[in-house]
């Protein structure tokens, strides 16, 4: 385990390098300048130059990756005028569109991804495996044919749509909830709860959709399976063959999807953040992209491979604890 | 208008407040719930103001942004040496003395300009505001580590251009002085009767030197108006409590009636609609700075005439249009131009950009604002859909019997009106008159990047340009004053036009400090300019807003076309 720990460890820092080396070389060799942008219009040769040597663009290429990586581990002082903008190690960049550390623009952005990504997927999960489950075990044709009706259409909607259709149809016609604002678990447990409930269901009513048809495929399979067969035959109830027998079988894929699927939702879910107005990581990355505010850009691509790493690493250790088979070696 | 097009539109949008829409037929005072004669400013205060905002304010530092009249949300917590002077339509396209008693007396044929001090105004803090506060102000507004405001004064000033701020050169700007306390002398290197327009910027804006932080000043910038950020978090909220020293005595023109305002950012346009319309709890005192009506909402109006009566109809002078470059070939000859100016479709182009409610057709580069000088002129009518028989005879006379083959370059996103969309009918239209337009796709981040270093500019690209303040000059020197040229990037001549006679005839009219003289020749100069078909006018920006339904006198201002946030009401 503890080897398998530091083997995982170890290539997730060669992935993160990589990963920096390419986003850098790609947004800094890019045609956008960001000097010229924060100069402003009407920006004269000889001001942009100063503007330039001002947020330490004027060095070559790599002499920027490697002070780069050195902040990383031992901060920053970028000098400028009266005061030093200090960015404490871990410092992943500046970002003189916002003055501010990138690290303080994760902080914020982190916890509202977080919460918006795991209340996600723990409503789908329950209403994915749960619909799933209900298709595959009810004896009446017309709720499996039902339900997965309703799980393609779900499947099919974008989620700008359904966020919407949730906003008007609670928000604003039966004004059942407030339109959503983010509010921190650490305030206000029920406010934040209470203000993730739409965006939740909104990505639940998706992911779920993914998730019954997986479960749906599994279960279906692993019931033909010798060993199911032989359980039914020493006479087990239904209810212990599904729980102890089909569901054991039928998870471990279920898991690899929605451990990348948490990291996706994390990461990348602007539209979601957008229409609920949640300030996350998503958002961040879409306003630093419009500004071409590039450490943030570097700084959340960066994060966002680290989530992934992490989502995969999660993935494999589940998979053992659920699959005996599986070992972590 | 440099501020208009696109590069740093993010945060220029928010702050300045775009356009809304169409007070042209006197519409505008019937903007608030109540009309602005039943509205008393002396009994509106109290309540909690809501600004639902798509665009992050990611400065508040009045050095670094870029603002038209001082902004919205940004003069809220800056009063300036003159400020807008907030009325609605025509009357409102004027300055107003703000921090000054007056609007600047000139002289030396208006190169040097005095401005003097109200009595008892101070800072949030209660310590009283100074000339020097305001020389600072503008000082440190040079320093590259704080930069993105307007570059007029770099121009402007005598020996500016390289200054590089106090931090690296605490002697200052020697073309500023300050007598005394409440004196402030402004020496330019040229006349400028603009200038009390200009210091209407967030630039102008007081900064006490005892409190200056550099780039963390931003967090929060020192108070001079009637509100200060009790909380700011950036690209996500801004709150904004009473500043207890600010004087209402001095200051008639903000009327400050909500005791706090909100800011919320990053939110979506249909969602900022959606939540203005219907009004729940909170949001029946919300407005928006940066969004205008969903074509849903649009829709609604007719049928729905209590949302209509939520609709603020104002107009910020803007012109999206076609831009030539005439060093490249075939738009060297006045011919093909000619026969591109005949052959535009402006009814399709007006319904791309989003209908008669949001943008009127024009063939004159200046848009419809007296201010601005315009004088009306079609030297190449097109009628409303198009005159392809006279643009096919141009090109035949211009060597091009068969047609000809062009690229038009165009942003790669509709947000700004000049994408897809609007391309498509342009291309439509050239269509007619055998002219095959292949479309130019780039991106928005870029577009200006691309467009603006004639190295790289585009033969024919669509363009977007608002005006800083409402005058002819702002509107018409970059486009077409050779001396603009700029070859390092951040052109907007995209012309190239250099005309002796039409560059001694801006400074001619720069030193004229009587508006109405100045706006007949500023709109005599775009007639003259427009018989040369350098650009082709498509149409101006009319825009509609929504507000709470607990709003009032939410006003679109002449100056900007938005209502003002230091004249609405919640109470």
């Amino acid at each position: 385990m503890i080897g398998y720990l530091i083997r995982r460890v170890i290539g997730a820092a060669v992935v993160l390098l990589a990963l920096s080396a390419i986003v850098y070389g790609l947004f800094y060799a890019g045609p956008s300048d960001p000097a010229l942008l924060a100069c402003g219009k009407g920006c004269t040769p000889d001001r942009l130059a100063v503007v330039k040597s001002s947020m330490g663009l004027d060095k070559p290429l790599v002499d920027q990756y490697l002070s780069f990586l050195h902040a990383i581990f031992f901060g920053h002082d970028y000098s400028s005028g009266p005061s030093v903008r200090h960015c404490p190690a871990p410092c992943l960049g500046y970002s003189f569109e916002t003055d501010q550390p990138v690290t303080t623009i994760l902080g914020s952005t982190l916890p509202v991804s977080a919460s918006l990504a795991l209340g996600a997927m723990a409503l789908s999960l329950l209403l994915g495996i749960g619909a799933g489950l209900v298709t595959v075990l009810s004896r009446r044709r017309w709720l499996d044919r039902g339900l997965n009706a309703v799980v393609l259409v779900g499947y099919a909607m974008p989620v700008f749509l359904v966020a919407l259709i949730l906003l008007i149809v609670f928000c604003s016609d039966l004004r059942w909830l407030p339109f959503p604002t983010y509010v921190p678990l650490t305030q206000d447990p029920a406010g934040w709860a209470q203000n993730l409930l739409l965006p939740w269901i909104a990505l639940a009513l998706i992911q779920a959709a993914a998730y019954a048809r997986m479960t749906r495929a599994q279960t279906l399979e692993t019931l033909s399976e010798d060993h199911v067969r032989t359980a039914r035959a020493y006479g087990l109830s239904q209810r212990r063959i599904i729980t102890g027998h089909v569901l054991r079988g039928a998870l471990p894929p279920l898991v690899t999807m929605a451990a990348i699927d948490l990291a996706g939702i994390m990461t990348s879910a602007v539209l979601t953040e957008t229409m609920f107005g949640l300030p996350g990581i998503g958002q961040a990355l879409v306003s630093a992209v419009g500004s071409t505010d590039l450490p943030v850009i570097v700084g959340v691509t960066l994060t966002a491979g680290a989530v992934y790493v992490l989502a995969n690493a999660l993935a494999d250790i589940l998979y053992a604890a659920i699959d005996p088979r599986v070992e972590l070696a | 208008m440099r501020r208009i097009s696109v590069v740093s539109a993010a945060l220029a949008l928010v702050l300045a407040g775009t356009a809304a829409c169409s007070s042209s037929s006197g519409h505008s005072s019937s903007g608030g719930s109540g009309t602005a004669a039943a509205f008393d400013p002396k009994t509106c205060q109290g309540g909690t103001l809501e600004v639902l905002n798509q665009d992050s304010i990611s400065k508040l530092d009045p050095a670094r942004i870029y603002t038209s009249g001082g902004g919205n949300i940004p003069s809220l917590l800056f009063r300036t040496l003159t400020t807008r002077n907030r009325e609605p339509g025509q009357d409102g396209t004027k300055p107003a003395p703000d921090l000054a008693t007056d609007l600047g007396t000139p002289s030396d044929n208006a190169q040097t300009w005095t401005y003097h001090l109200k009595d008892g105004i101070f800072f949030e803090d209660g310590t009283p505001i100074t000339s020097a506060d305001i020389k600072y102000g503008i000082e440190r507004s040079f320093a590259p580590e704080l930069p993105g405001g307007a570059p007029y004064l770099r121009d402007w000033l005598v020996n500016a251009a390289n200054y590089q701020g106090p931090y690296k050169d605490p002697d200052g700007i020697a073309a500023i002085e300050t007598p005394d306390p409440k004196t402030i002398i402004f020496h330019l290197r040229k006349p400028e009767g603009d200038f009390p327009l200009l210091a209407t910027a967030t630039q102008f804006a007081p900064v006490p030197k005892a409190k200056d932080t550099g780039v963390d000043y931003d967090k929060h910038p020192i108070s001079s108006g009637p509100y200060m950020v009790a909380s700011y978090e950036k690209n996500k909220t801004l709150d904004l409590v009473r500043n207890p020293h600010w004087s209402a005595a001095t200051d008639p023109l903000r009327y400050a009636c909500p005791d706090k305002i909100d800011v919320t950012s990053g939110l979506d346009p249909a969602v900022i609609n959606q939540r203005i319309a219907t009004g729940t709890g909170q949001d029946a005192n919300a407005v928006t700075t940066d969004t205008t009506i969903g074509p849903d909402q649009l829709a609604q109006l007719n049928s729905n005439p209590a949302l209509a009566k939520r609709v603020a109809h104002g107009e910020f002078p803007a012109t999206t249009y076609i831009a030539f470059d005439t060093k490249v070939k075939p738009f060297d000859d006045i011919r093909v131009r000619e026969a591109i100016s005949y052959a535009i479709n402006r009814t399709t182009a007006v319904n791309a950009a989003g209908g008669t409610a949001v943008a009127g057709a024009s063939t004159t580069f200046l848009p419809p604002q007296k201010a601005l000088g315009y004088q009306p002129y079609d030297y190449f009518p097109a009628g409303a859909t198009g005159n392809p028989a006279k643009a096919k005879e141009l090109l035949a006379q211009a060597g091009y019997p068969n047609g000809l083959t062009v690229t038009l370059a165009h942003q790669s996103d509709d947000a700004n009106n000049f994408g897809p969309k609007v391309a498509t009918a342009v291309q439509d239209a050239l269509k007619a008159a055998g002219i095959t337009v292949n479309l130019n796709p780039i991106d928005d981040n870029r577009y200006t990047d691309v467009t603006g270093k004639p190295s790289t500019e585009p033969g024919m690209s669509l363009q977007y340009w608002g005006a800083d303040w409402p005058s002819g000059a702002p509107f018409l020197i970059p486009i077409f004053d050779g001396r603009e040229i700029i070859s390092s990037g951040g052109n907007f001549n995209l012309a190239q036009l250099n005309d002796p006679s039409v560059n001694a005839e801006i400074d001619a009219i720069n030193a004229i400090t009587d508006p109405a003289q100045a706006q007949a020749r500023w709109g005599a100069l775009d007639a003259k300019l427009g018989q040369q078909a350098l650009t082709v006018p498509l149409f101006y920006e009319k825009d509609v807003s929504l507000f709470g339904k607990n709003v009032k006198n939410a006003v679109p201002d002449g100056w900007r076309g938005q209502y003002d946030l230091a004249r609405v009401s919640v109470k």
